[in-house]
């Protein structure tokens, strides 16, 4: 990849330099066009950020003033907080299960539907409606409704005179019907495996059919490690999403991440510190702490890149 | 093309559209901002005294901001912090403690007896919204504890119904019997209301101990919450309360409950919820009284300000908002128009003067009040500040020892640990 990549550099040079003598002239008129952005980010985004770190160290209730307490927040998470490891268990546990299944069953829908059907696109876009769905208010209570006791699930279990339980009111099964919500809403990374597929050269599986290679072999062999790079950025993808999941537990517990904290995703807990009990400055340190965590995971995820990621150059 | 010209008539218009609404708050004489909770219905009634005050007085403009009860809160403490309260503000008894600690509600005493007229009012429901010896919050409406009970079904299967005094086993073994007497799948007695805060309030008043006492502290012991998360555990052992899946699902609000989604014939609730409630009930429904203690004789009951009127220390039309809340709270037209929905009046004069035009509902609900006026105890000391993650942890403990996630003792321990725990924090 580094040398096409350095002769397209070569070959752009030419334009770049003419872009750059015109640059002077325009520069105050694209500067102009930024503001809105850099007013939003520097107002909306870093502003705020650098405020929540600066009460992540404080006592904040938002109807007095913030009284800096040092590190004290912090200590409190890690060390005397037993909802915390509440939370951390019940989205660990999420992220382990929703995030393999949600992918493993990305890919072979876009299996199936690489194998060139009749209809594609519309199957392609059928696939793809629950993500454009999923994280929605709406989904979330009509899922509420489809396993609750004496919802749609249960009443096609009852038509194989199985008695299922309350999934959505038992601390044994709640957690499942969140991650069964997030498995449904497989469409983006979906698409993104399909576009993977259709890169691999189909010439590499036609030498392997001569060499006598089966199916399954093609698969492990081929498929897979071709595909590495795009199941690299869609696990980190996914990974931070599931991470910071929070409507979905929001809804479906009523805010309580109940039945017994079964449902109390870290963000659902940090929501209910902050505008539950307007303990500002614990929430803005619940915060801080999911930021350095999900770095922490994405940094990781680069690091042992090298180790199963191939890159075709 | 002319883009100058278009970009310059439309950042004019911008600036129009930004700078007229400022300006013409500047205009109005006096523009009057309110804030409270609650459903529609309370909205309209409202929304109508104001524009009767408007009508009234010329110049003054009225404007209200209405939340559910979850968020509301959240919103009001957001507006403190950036000091944009609403000048008028439906206080809770549970908060009034806190604002007007942090300065953030003004004192109302100045204006009694000018603007605000509390001649009607009983030294009681004026206490009610009083911090360190000074007024902050006038009553909108007295309301009280109930049980909201589905009165047919009672009758239907030939059980008696919750009446005054009753124990708290005789309300197990009438919900346990009515389970078994209507005998049909998913339906029981009543609510599992172990993790009910004002159940507990009563349950440790007939002991005579405080929930909350006077410095802060929660009152009741692990002996008091082995017996109360026990009582829910037998309940639930002998059906007469809804199984922990069901309860589970109840979200706190009148919606979710039991009563209203037919699983059961009685629920733990407040006076004036009954107007909710009925709204979603077919079935015409009842209040009676929590149960009593062993003796018979005391109620753990008391009457509270359902909701309270405030005044934002910040407000710059303090003089004129005043003159709104008093008409509010003393106005015979307002009174009518108010009703009962928010409680019954605390004013003798509005009282009288709506009697006559109540509903059948409205009737049942100022009966009740006046039923236990007679029988209930003071109103105890304000909750401390964690009150509310102390039901969430309620809830919770029920929860845990109902799937039979921990025993009932060993529930209630870690109860009484966590419960430390918050109050300590605040």
């Amino acid at each position: 990849m580094s040398v096409p990549a350095a002769a397209e550099t070569l070959a752009l040079q030419p334009r770049r330099a003419a872009l750059r003598s015109r640059r002077r002239g325009v520069s105050y008129a694209g500067y102009a066009f930024l503001v809105p952005w850099l007013a939003g980010f520097l107002g909306l985004t870093l502003g705020p950020a650098l405020a929540s770190l600066y009460l992540s160290f404080t006592e904040y209730d938002l109807i007095g003033s913030p009284t800096w307490i040092g590190a004290a927040n912090y200590v409190r998470i890690v060390s005397q907080d037993g909802k915390v490891s509440d939370s951390v268990h019940a989205t660990l546990l999420y992220v382990a299960l929703s995030v393999p299944l949600k992918l493993g069953f990305a890919l072979g829908i876009a299996m199936i539907l690489d194998k060139g059907i009749a209809g594609l696109p519309l199957y392609r876009a059928l696939f793809y409606l629950p993500s454009l769905l999923g994280a929605s208010v709406a989904i979330a209570t009509l899922w509420r409704k489809v396993f609750a006791g004496d919802g749609l699930v249960n009443q096609f279990l009852l038509m194989f005179g199985v008695h299922g339980p309350s999934w959505v009111s038992d601390p044994d099964t709640a957690l499942y019907t969140l991650v069964a919500l997030s498995v449904w809403q497989f469409g983006s990374p979906m698409i993104i495996f399909l576009a993977g597929l259709r890169q691999i050269p189909r010439d590499i599986y036609e030498a392997a059919c001569i060499d006598g290679a089966t199916r399954r072999q093609q698969f492990w062999r081929i498929t897979l490690p071709m595909l590495t790079p795009v199941i690299f950025f869609n696990v980190v993808v996914q990974t931070i999403d599931a991470l910071k999941a929070f409507t979905p537990a929001f809804i479906i517990s009523g805010g309580s991440g109940g039945p017994i904290n079964s449902t109390l995703f870290y963000t659902l807990y940090l929501y209910q510190e902050a505008f539950g009990y307007l303990r500002m400055g614990y929430a803005a340190a619940l915060a801080w702490l999911l930021v350095l965590a999900i770095v922490a995971v994405t940094a990781f995820a680069f690091l042992t890149q090298r180790l199963w990621v191939h890159y075709d150059d | 093309m002319d883009r100058t010209g278009l970009y310059r008539r439309s950042v004019l218009g911008a600036a129009a559209a930004l700078g007229l609404p400022g300006m013409a708050a500047g205009q109005a004489a006096t523009r009057i901002r309110t804030y409270w909770w609650g459903a529609k219905d309370r909205a309209d009634r409202t929304n109508k005294v104001s524009e009767m005050f408007m009508a009234a007085n010329p110049g003054v403009t009225v404007t209200g901001e209405t939340l559910g009860w979850g968020d509301y809160w959240t919103r009001m403490a957001t507006q403190a912090a950036g000091r944009n309260l609403a000048d008028l503000i439906q206080m809770d008894y549970g908060y009034i403690f806190d604002y007007a600690r942090r300065k953030a509600l003004l004192p109302l005493d100045e204006f009694v007896g000018k603007q605000v007229d509390l001649a009607g009012f009983s030294q009681q429901s004026i206490a009610g919204g009083k911090v360190d010896g000074k007024i902050y919050g006038v009553s909108l409406g007295l309301n009280s504890t109930a049980l909201i009970f589905d009165h047919e079904a009672f009758t239907q299967y030939g059980v008696a119904p919750p009446d005054w005094p009753m124990t708290w086993d005789e309300l197990g073994a009438r919900a346990a019997a009515l389970t078994k007497a209507a005998n049909r799948p998913g339906y029981w007695g009543v609510t599992d209301s172990g993790g009910s805060g004002p159940g507990l309030d009563v349950w440790l008043a007939d002991r005579g101990r405080l929930m909350y006492t006077e410095d802060g502290k929660f009152g009741g012991t692990f002996e008091d919450m082995s017996d109360w998360f026990g009582y829910w555990a037998g309940l639930r052992q002998t059906g007469a309360c809804v199984p922990p899946e069901v309860q589970s699902q109840d979200k706190l609000d009148i919606d979710t409950n039991g009563l209203s989604t037919g699983k059961c014939a009685l629920a733990l609730s407040n006076s004036n919820q009954l107007v909710g409630f009925q709204a979603l009930n077919k079935r015409k429904l009842d209040l009676a009284m929590y149960p009593a203690g062993q003796s018979k004789t005391r109620s753990g009951q008391y009457l509270k300000p359902s909701q309270m009127w405030s005044i934002a220390a910040t407000s710059k039309v303090a003089e004129p908002t005043a003159r709104l809340l008093g008409y509010f709270v003393s106005d015979l037209a307002a009174g009518r128009v108010l009703g009962v929905e928010r409680g019954i009046p605390a004013s003798a004069p509005v009282r009288d003067a709506i009697a006559p035009t109540l509903d059948d509902l409205g009737k049942r609900g100022s009966a009740y009040i006046a039923f236990i006026s007679d029988k209930v105890r003071d109103l105890p000391p304000p909750p401390p500040r964690g009150a509310g993650e102390v039901l969430a942890l309620m809830v919770r403990t029920n929860e845990t020892i109902g799937f039979r996630k921990l025993s009932v003792s060993d529930g209630a321990r870690q109860f009484m640990r966590d419960c430390d725990n918050i109050i300590a924090r605040g």
